[in-house]
């Protein structure tokens, strides 16, 4: 998750499809991977319950729905 | 990686560019406007608009979050971080968003104490590690990412951390839409909906544009298939003599929003009776507050804020831009005085900006054309 020249995807309206690798259901967190590897705390509350494995879309460190595969068929 | 690749492939790309050319009608001209700044951004990234018939035209709509910031805000923000003891946080993007007297990140450079974060998450963690010292956040963004800051600002108050406060910018989508709507210099055929304002919101808000205005809308995701098949979609609608909302972005938007984000947004925010939009003037109702159960964490009343009111540049012709009247190349000011580099207006600082994202990728496909 940059702030670089190409692309600001936290300030657009432009999310990022992370996979879930552990859940803090009490504090409302969860700890997720990106495309990239790499790891970052998201606020998992508006999709809540949520399980390790499943894809999120996060966007300005939220997760603001989980991905589906209705489109994908 | 699973959700992005699929839409990315070359092969289905030129399958929907050859079921858009089946569906234009010869001899009519079609003005589709792209509602979101990260739709513009993809269409110039991945050459979108280059797969297109030459009657098909692209108007990029005013869903940038950082260029509709008007200037006297920019100035509020750099006042509310000279003052003694703040920390002044904010996404990247606005860092370089210049005000009437520099950004920012001149203002950082001056001796503010101006941070970059990447969610307000990392504010409210700021202010955590500074118990001695004012921490404010900078809060812009569509109904995205308006749900972050409140669900924030819900975290400060369990978490009793008092020296964390909001400058709240947040904006809303439908009340521009509207106003560029009645513009009568603008003429649209149909709406690319922003995708992720309406995993928020749900497609519901937009119905108003089918059926007070006779414009078809298709909420899209973000890929360049993403794109074309929304196209395609409007323009099937348009061949068949319908108008109605559609969703392309199924795998992510559901008919009616996000509740739960919607239900924390309604208690953290207000509407403000009226917002500056920079090129649009003043639109009702188009501007969150806090509300007043949050008003302790309102930087506005907790620090003394000019509220100034700014004209743009005059060389600057980004309002053109946001209302899609004019195409970024043809501001008089496009890529000489104003680049990425030096941005005299917001839609050469943001990447998700008409004007960078042109500069950045369509520029040379442009003076291709004119050699």
């Amino acid at each position: 998750m940059s702030c670089g020249s190409e692309h600001c995807i936290t300030c657009g309206d432009d999310g990022t499809p992370m996979t879930i690798v552990a859940v803090d259901p009490d504090r409302g967190l969860a700890l997720c991977e990106d495309a990239d590897g790499f790891h970052h705390t998201v606020e998992s509350a508006l999709v809540a319950p949520v399980t390790p494995g499943q894809s999120l879309l996060v966007h300005a460190g939220t997760a603001i729905a989980r991905l589906g595969t209705e489109m994908l068929a | 990686m699973k959700f992005v690749d699929e839409f990315r492939d070359p092969e289905l790309g030129r399958v929907a560019a050859a079921e858009i050319l089946s569906l234009v009608e010869p001899g009519r001209h079609y003005k589709f406007m792209e509602v979101c700044g990260g739709h513009t951004h993809s269409i110039y990234k991945y050459g979108v608009d280059d797969l297109l018939p030459a009657n098909v035209e692209l108007v990029h709509g005013p869903g940038c979050p950082v260029c509709v910031i008007p200037m006297g805000r920019v100035d509020d923000g750099i006042a509310l971080a000279h003052q003694p003891g703040v920390i002044f946080t904010c996404f990247g993007d606005m860092l370089r968003v210049p005000g009437s007297n520099g950004s920012l990140l001149e203002a950082k450079a001056a001796g503010a104490d101006v941070r970059m974060v990447y969610s307000p998450l990392d504010a409210l963690r700021i202010a955590k590690q500074n118990p001695d010292r004012e921490v404010v956040f900078f809060a812009i963004g569509f109904e995205t990412t308006a749900p972050s800051t409140a669900l924030t600002l819900k975290r400060a108050r369990t978490e009793k951390v008092a020296n964390f406060s909001c400058m709240c910018s947040h904006v809303t989508i439908v009340p521009p839409l509207r106003a560029l709507l009645e513009s009568p210099d603008l003429r649209l055929d149909g709406f690319i909906g922003p995708g992720h304002v309406s995993t928020v919101v749900g497609a519901r808000p937009f119905e108003f544009i089918p059926s007070d205005y006779g414009k078809p809308v298709v909420i899209a995701g973000f890929e360049p298939l993403d794109i074309l098949q929304a196209i395609a979609m409007i323009l099937r609608q348009l061949r068949d003599g319908q108008c109605r909302v559609e969703n392309q972005y199924k795998r992510v938007v559901p008919y009616e929003g996000n509740l739960k984000a919607l239900e924390v947004m309604s208690e953290v925010f207000g509407l403000r009776p009226h917002f500056e939009w920079r090129g649009l003037g003043f639109i009702s109702h188009s501007g969150l507050r806090l509300s007043n159960a949050y008003a302790e964490y309102d930087a506005e009343q907790r620090f003394a804020v000019p509220g100034v009111r700014v004209a743009d540049p005059k060389a600057c012709q980004c309002g053109e831009v946001l209302k899609g009247v004019i195409k970024p190349w043809e501001c008089k000011v496009f890529g000489t005085a104003c680049t990425p580099e030096r941005p005299i207006g917001t839609c050469m600082v943001s990447s998700e900006g008409a004007c960078a994202a042109y500069y950045n990728f369509g520029r040379f496909a442009r003076e291709r054309e004119v050699v």
